[in-house]
């Protein structure tokens, strides 16, 4: 009987939990928007502390700018994201049906040349 | 299929459950930013000491009035967004028949000809090697790729519903009732389901297996099941 030897095999990709939930290694956007996050909070909080002298205020204000600044990279990023996957589909589905139409009385590149020869 | 101890969605392989998953990213950065704001106050309630002194506090009230009212436009918007797509129906290429019975589901296609079969759970004796326990099956459901499919799901005697996760599927079955769902493979693979209603002492023993292929392998497979 044949023997399997039981190798370990990586089934999935690692994952790193922020909090135990957010997988800030695998899912697009959010390591950024921690780091981003981190250094809005660093600058806002000492910023503030510079200026005021006020820990207890700096700290909230840190706090504060964390969340604004990792909350609006988010949305930006997220924002580009998704009109980069729509420009990656209408290029898909464009070669697609280059690919398909090609020759045919449906080539687009077929009635831009039939206009041509009928403007001059 | 779900891989061991995986707490996470499965790829994605329908438009609707891409949309599924960028939302449930959505809505984690969301409750982080949420989760720290609580930790943040919760060590600083810790850190204070006891005081009755505030009588008034109209600014705090004001903030977490309208701070919960933003986050919940934050996540409604989306969330509207994408129960309104998976509403959609589409002009279906292909409409399927899925019924459930205990313990097992029947498939009918009856846009072109009469083709019905039944899908049983291949029990775990008679699994080949590398097939997966409790989620093979001796009849898959095969469609096209790419195309909009419609299933209308209904059972024959109890509650079953009709799961996929990786399509982002999941509808009841219910006696005497017809309910519809479709969506989209965008790309070739088998996808694997489980009966998610209870429905009795072999509830976990019928799964649904659905494999999309290309038309033409799609064609050759239903003129094989008709002849």
């Amino acid at each position: 009987m044949q023997k399997y030897s039981r190798t370990k095999t990586k089934h999935h990709k690692q994952s790193f939990k922020l909090l135990g939930f957010l997988d800030v290694k695998n899912v697009p956007c959010a390591r950024e928007s921690v780091l981003y996050g981190s250094l809005g909070s660093l600058v806002v909080g000492l910023g503030h502390f510079l200026a005021t002298s006020r820990v207890r205020r700096s700290c909230d204000f840190a706090v504060g700018g964390f969340i604004c600044t990792m909350l609006g990279y988010w949305f930006y990023c997220r924002y580009n994201l998704a009109q980069q996957r729509i420009r990656q589909r209408m290029l898909k589905e464009g070669m697609r049906n280059k690919m398909l139409f090609e020759g045919s009385s449906f080539d687009p590149e077929k009635k831009q040349t039939g206009n041509e020869r009928s403007n001059s | 299929m779900a891989n061991h101890s995986q707490l996470g969605f499965q790829d994605a392989s329908s438009p609707i459950m891409e949309e599924l998953v960028e939302f449930h990213d959505h809505a984690l950065m969301v409750a982080l930013a949420i989760c720290s704001l609580v930790l943040y106050l919760l060590t600083l309630t810790l850190m204070e000491k006891l005081s009755s002194n505030t009588v008034d506090a109209q600014e705090v009230e004001l903030i977490w009035t309208i701070l919960p009212a933003i986050v919940l436009v934050l996540l409604a918007l989306p969330s509207l967004q994408i129960l309104y797509m998976m509403d959609e129906i589409d002009e279906p290429d292909l409409t399927l028949k899925a019924i459930g019975h205990q313990w097992y589901w029947t498939y009918e296609y009856t846009d072109f000809k009469d083709l019905s079969f039944d899908s049983y759970m291949t029990p775990t004796t008679d699994l080949p090697l590398g097939h997966f326990r409790l989620l093979e099956v001796d009849h898959r459901i095969v469609i096209p790729m790419e195309s909009p499919i419609r299933v209308i799901i209904t059972a024959d005697d109890v509650l079953h519903s009709w799961a996929v996760p990786a399509l982002g599927v999941k509808t009841d079955a219910i006696p005497g009732r017809l309910n519809q769902t479709s969506f989209i493979t965008t790309r070739p693979g088998v996808f694997y389901g489980q009966c998610s209603e209870i429905c009795g002492a072999n509830h976990s023993y019928m799964p649904i297996v659905v494999e999309s292929t290309p038309l033409k392998h799609f064609e050759a497979w239903s003129s094989l099941l008709s002849s």
